[in-house]
Formats: structure tokens, sequence, C-alpha cells
């Protein structure tokens, strides 16, 4: 009986639906990026429902509410200048959110052209290009974004401008990387051998297969540009009017009350630290589902 | 005129350790529809040849230092780029080993073979997708309207070999070179793909080039076969002539180390001593010498060229009735070639010259 029940039972094969959709179904069954997804999910949320959601404006302030400790009408207290920190944080993130996403795009379109410029032309190109990423590279980070802003003088686009020149001999110097790796492929000698022109051998054939690192390290690298952004307002290199609800600039006033009232630095630093190992843990489960010969 | 003619051509590697010679004068000729097996080990500079052919060396270590190849009356090797770019594909198409990689896995079946069509004709997209599901069909896959959208990761070895064949023939190219088509699958399968191949460049009219380690693959399959050893053609045959009357001492090593199952139980392997020689060095003599039980004292130092086999015939280079050639000074008789070793009274292979210290060699005299 039960063995005609079992042998009755219509087999389901598992079809793979593609590389997005087997990546996703991965992703989800990975805790810890599921994890970092929810975080993220939240922190984006945040980001754009801010205006909504917060209680008070970012910029409003209550004579004789100052340094209030968190409790019902202030869910984070509030700072010196009586400004709701709940409101703050939540617009901070908005801020974060933005010159970083924004500054990584722009470091990978930056080391996109550059990656695939060296990968795809090689020789003279690729020396010259590679050695000044290398330069680049040799340069602590934050160090080169702080020079920056010190040539370009402060300002939101010079900040974005400034994580993105840090960032983007990281991206490039991937690329170029999978691009010669892919260059000697199977499938790329066979589609040469088939008549692709050098163009279309790298726009369809080399940059698709070569674009997993690079979101994969693009999610990763938008959790550091979220600390450096920070560590730049916290240096006072970040947004000019010291009055935007920056974290990094944030943790600055806050760091002098430090005794009195901690639960500023508290909160703000717990957004930097919940933001970015959001970003962390979603980048290594997207490694490790995009990555096929992790596939189970 | 023959559809390709390659002319002593000469393939040098540079690389970090010196120069590889990896092809070292290598002539020969197709004819339009003819089938032609390019047999030797890996490494003898077969698969470098047909690279070169279509200039696909691997930049800036592969280069061609000598020769001339004409297709099609064009020489190849003066062409520029975009030129031959445009005979890749559509005159001269290429199939690889190895199917597991020889599709981009990020495209689609159709993407990639409508893209290949639409690279060298100005054709719809709904035309091509026409065309695709037809040659989909010719290559035997079963219901190739639902199995377009489909990724390479979803069709099997077999299966991805036939889409290969499939890409290569969207031109109707002139040539068709395939490269160990069959190496990577499985043996089932292997004979359903040399068949196809087989049926559809007869059909077709398209000339066609395999590349194999494997003697039997192209046995029931070619018209001719040249032998490559180190760089060399060694010997070349139509396909009967040289499994009848193998003549190079190569290739009658060569036959006697495949086992045979129709032959008697007590019949001896015999092996193919030593190693082919270190292609870093220029090649002095036959490169074969150093593992030839027939060799002889000037074997070590001048290189035969390839001639006929029966002296004084006619030179036909082409086509089944082509002379029987060998690069050989002292080709073993048909009785020896039997055998597999030389039975001539008194015949010792001739030591390596001295000042010449030769490993390989020892141990082939060691062996005998």
């Amino acid at each position: 009986m039960t063995i005609v029940a079992r042998t009755a039972r219509p087999i389901e094969a598992r079809v793979s639906r593609g590389l997005w959709s087997d990546a996703s179904r991965r992703l989800l069954r990975n805790k810890p990026a599921l994890v970092g997804l929810v975080l993220i999910v939240t922190f984006i949320g945040v980001a754009f429902l801010a205006p909504l959601v917060a209680p008070y404006g970012p910029y409003e302030q209550r004579v004789g509410g100052s340094l209030e400790p968190p409790g019902a009408a202030h869910l984070f207290g509030t700072d010196l200048l009586g400004r709701d920190m709940f409101s703050r944080v939540l617009f901070g993130a908005q801020i974060s959110l933005q010159v970083g996403v924004i500054a990584v795009l722009m470091a990978l379109t930056m080391g996109g052209i550059i990656g695939s410029l060296a990968g795809g032309l090689g020789g003279r190109v690729d020396s010259v290009l590679m050695r000044t990423v290398d330069v680049l590279l040799a340069i602590p980070g934050i160090l080169l974004a702080i020079g920056i802003i010190a040539w370009l003088g402060r300002g939101m686009l010079q900040l974005m401008l400034a994580i993105a020149i840090t960032y983007a001999p990281i991206f490039a110097r991937l690329l170029r990387g999978s691009l010669l790796a892919l260059r000697e492929s199977d499938y790329v000698i066979a589609a040469r051998a088939l008549g692709a022109s050098r163009a279309r051998l790298l726009a369809r054939h080399m940059l698709p297969n070569a674009l997993t690192p690079l979101i994969v390290q693009a999610t990763l690298i938008l959790a550091t540009a979220i600390i450096d952004i920070a560590g730049l307002g916290f240096l006072g290199l970040g947004p000019p009017d010291p009055r935007t609800p920056e974290w990094g600039t944030m943790l600055v006033d806050a760091r002098r009350f430090l005794q009195t009232a901690p639960h500023i630095v508290f909160f703000v630093g717990g957004a930097i630290v919940v933001s970015a190992i959001g970003f962390n843990l979603l980048g290594d489960g997207l490694r490790e589902s995009l990555d096929p010969r992790l596939k189970r | 005129m023959a559809l390709l003619d390659v002319q002593d051509l000469v393939v040098r590697f540079r690389t970090h350790d010196g120069t590889i010679h990896a092809v070292n004068g290598v002539s020969f000729e197709l004819e339009a529809g003819e089938t032609l097996g390019l047999v030797g080990e890996s490494g003898c500079g077969k698969s470098v040849t047909n690279l070169a052919i279509m200039r696909l060396l691997p930049k800036p270590a592969g280069r061609i230092e000598g020769g001339r190849v004409l297709f099609d009356g064009l020489d190849v090797l003066a062409m520029s780029e975009s030129e031959v770019r445009d005979l890749r594909g559509k005159e001269i198409a290429m199939i690889f080993q190895d199917p597991m990689t020889s599709l981009n896995p990020v495209l689609t079946i159709e993407e990639q073979i409508v893209e290949t069509i639409r690279a060298h004709r100005r054709m719809s997209m709904a035309d091509a997708r026409k065309q695709t599901i037809q040659l989909l069909e010719m290559v035997g896959i079963p219901g190739p309207e639902d199995r377009l959208k489909s990724f390479p990761h979803q069709f099997s070895g077999g299966m991805r070999q036939r889409v290969m064949i499939a890409m290569a023939l969207a031109l109707e190219p002139k040539l068709l070179v395939a490269d160990e088509p069959t190496t990577a699958l499985d043996v089932t399968i292997q004979a359903q793909v040399l068949d196809l191949l087989g049926r559809l460049t007869t059909e077709g009219g398209t000339a066609l080039i395999i590349i194999t380690h494997d003697l039997g693959v192209v046995a029931g399959m070619t018209q001719r076969i040249n032998v490559m050893y180190a760089g060399f053609i060694v010997e070349t045959a139509p396909t009967d002539e040289l499994f009848a009357r193998p003549s190079h001492p190569y290739t009658v090593g060569l036959l006697h180390s495949i086992p045979k199952v129709t032959e008697r139980e007590d019949e001896e392997l015999i092996p193919i001593e030593g190693r082919p020689p270190d292609m870093r060095e220029a090649p002095v003599g036959c490169p074969f010498a150093a593992r030839c039980a027939w060799r002889l004292e000037q074997c070590w130092t001048e290189n035969p060229v390839l001639r006929p086999l029966d002296a004084g015939a006619r030179l036909v280079t082409t086509g089944p009735k082509a002379t029987h050639r060998i690069a050989c000074h002292n080709p073993p008789t048909a009785d020896e070639a039997h055998e597999g070793r030389p039975l001539r009274a008194g015949f010792r292979a001739a030591p390596a010259p001295a000042g010449r210290i030769d490993e390989l060699a020892m141990a082939v005299e060691a062996g005998t």
C-alpha cells in the first residue's frame, strides 16, 4: 500500500529558474544574510519614510528641553538644542544612504570604466591605468578622502566624490582581474572564433559574467562608506551646514556630553554600527548565493 | 585552387621560460568539402596550427613567425583584424573541446545563436529566431521552440555540443574546425555527435578538420589524416591507406598503443617509450629520434622532410587519392609496422651522438 502511495506521488523536479531566482532562493535560506536583508530594508525604509515617520523635524528646537534622556515624548532623548534625537537619527539615515549609495555608484562607474579599459584593451593602457590604481590603493582610504576634501573644499558633492575616488580603484582592480580571467575562458574564445567583435565580446560576454563580484563588493563597500562618511563628518569634513543631521557630525556634538547625556552617542553610534553590519551581512550572503560553486 | 592552403607555418610562443617551438613548418592543403583529421598527442601543435589559421593565438605570447595561410585565395595572415573577424564564423567556424565551458553561462541559447547570426548577416530578430529554431532542430534538440529560453547549464554535455555545432553551422561556413569535439563527452554520446558532425558537413558541403589525439575518432570519418609530432607533420595519407600501411615509426607506435577488441588475446600493447621533446629547444634532427626504435645515425642530426612513400609517385596533396607521404629516414617495413618493432637481423637503434646526453634515449636503449 505504502509503496503504491509513494510511487504514485508526482515527482516534482527542481527546475533551475535562472541565475537571479536561484540566487534569491539561496539568499533567503541563509540566516545571517536574511538578518542583514531585514536590517537594510529597515534602513532604506526609514530613510525614505523619515519625513512621514519622524515625530519632529530634524531642525526643530525646543527651549528648555535640552539633553533630555530617552522617554515617551522623545524615544532617543534630545540633544543640547532640544532637538528630537529619534527624528535626527532617522533623517541621518536618509543622508547616509543618499551619500553612500551615490558615492558607491560613482565609484562603481569610475572603477568600471577604468577596469574595462585596462582589462579589455590590455597592453600599455592596462599598465598605465593599473599602476595609477596601485598608487591610489597605497594611500589609506580615509587619508585620501581627507586630502580630496581639503583640495575640493567641503560640500555634499565633494564628500561623495571623495568617497567615490577612494573606492574606485578597488572596483577597477576587481573588474580587471575578472576580465583577464574571462578573456582566456572557453566561451569568450569560442565567441571570438565565431566572429564576435571586441566591443561585443566585452559588453555581452565578459562584463555580464564579471558583474557578480562587483555587486558583492559594492554592498560590502557601502558598509565601509557609511562608516567613512560618519568619520569624515566627525572630523568636521562632512556637510558644510553643521546643523545637518549627519551621523558623524551629530557625534561631534554629542561627544562633549558623553558623561551627562550618553544616550546621544549611544543611539547615533548604534545607528552607524547597525547599518554597517546590515550591509556586511547582506554582502557576505550575496557572495555565497551568487557563487554557483557554492550551489547546494 | 585549394580552399585552405597552409605553407611552412611556423608558430612560436615567447614565454618566461623561453621560446616554445610549437609549430615548425607545417604545410597542408584542404579542398572544399574535404574532411581531414589532425592527429597527435597533447602539445604536438595540432590545436595551435588551427588557432593560427584563425588568428586566434593568445596575445602577446603566441606569434606566427613564418609561412603563409591562404583561405579561398585570400592571405589570412595579412588581413586586418576586422577582415579576420568577417572570416571567423562566416567562412571558418570552430567547435571547441569542452561544451561545458564553451557557452556563455549568462546568455540563453537563443541569444547566443541569434547574436552569432546577426553579427554577420542583416536579418530581423524574428527571422534570426526562426533560423535558430531550424538549426536546433537540425542538430537534434527535441522541442527547440521550448529550449530557446534555456540557459546552457540546463543542457547536458552532449546537448551543449549540439548547440555548439548549431552555432558553428549557423552561417554555413566553408570550413569547420572541430578541436577534440568529443573528448569531454560520454562514450555513448561521442558516436552520436561525430555522426551528426559528419552528416551535416557532408550535406552542407562544408570542409571539416577534426583535431584529435584519438585515431579511433577519425578512423571512420575523415578522407585524409595528418599525423603531427612536435610541431611537424610526420605522416599524411588517405585514412584507409594510413590504417592499412602506417609507415612512420610514430604512427606505427600510436596504432600499437591502442588496445583492439577484435585482435587476438595475446596481442601485445607496445607503448611509445619516453616523452615528446622539450619544445623549448629548437629542433635538431628528427624530433622523434629519441623515442624511435628505427633511428639511424643521421636521424640525430638531419630532420627528414615529408616525401612520398613510393618514390617517384606523382604528388597529390588533397582528396582521397592524396599521395602517402612520410618524414622518415628509415621507415619500418610492412612486417615491422605490423609487429611494431624492427625485425631486420642485427639492427639496433643508433645511440645518441657523443656530447648529447639524452635521458630519453638512454631509457629507450635500456628497454631494448
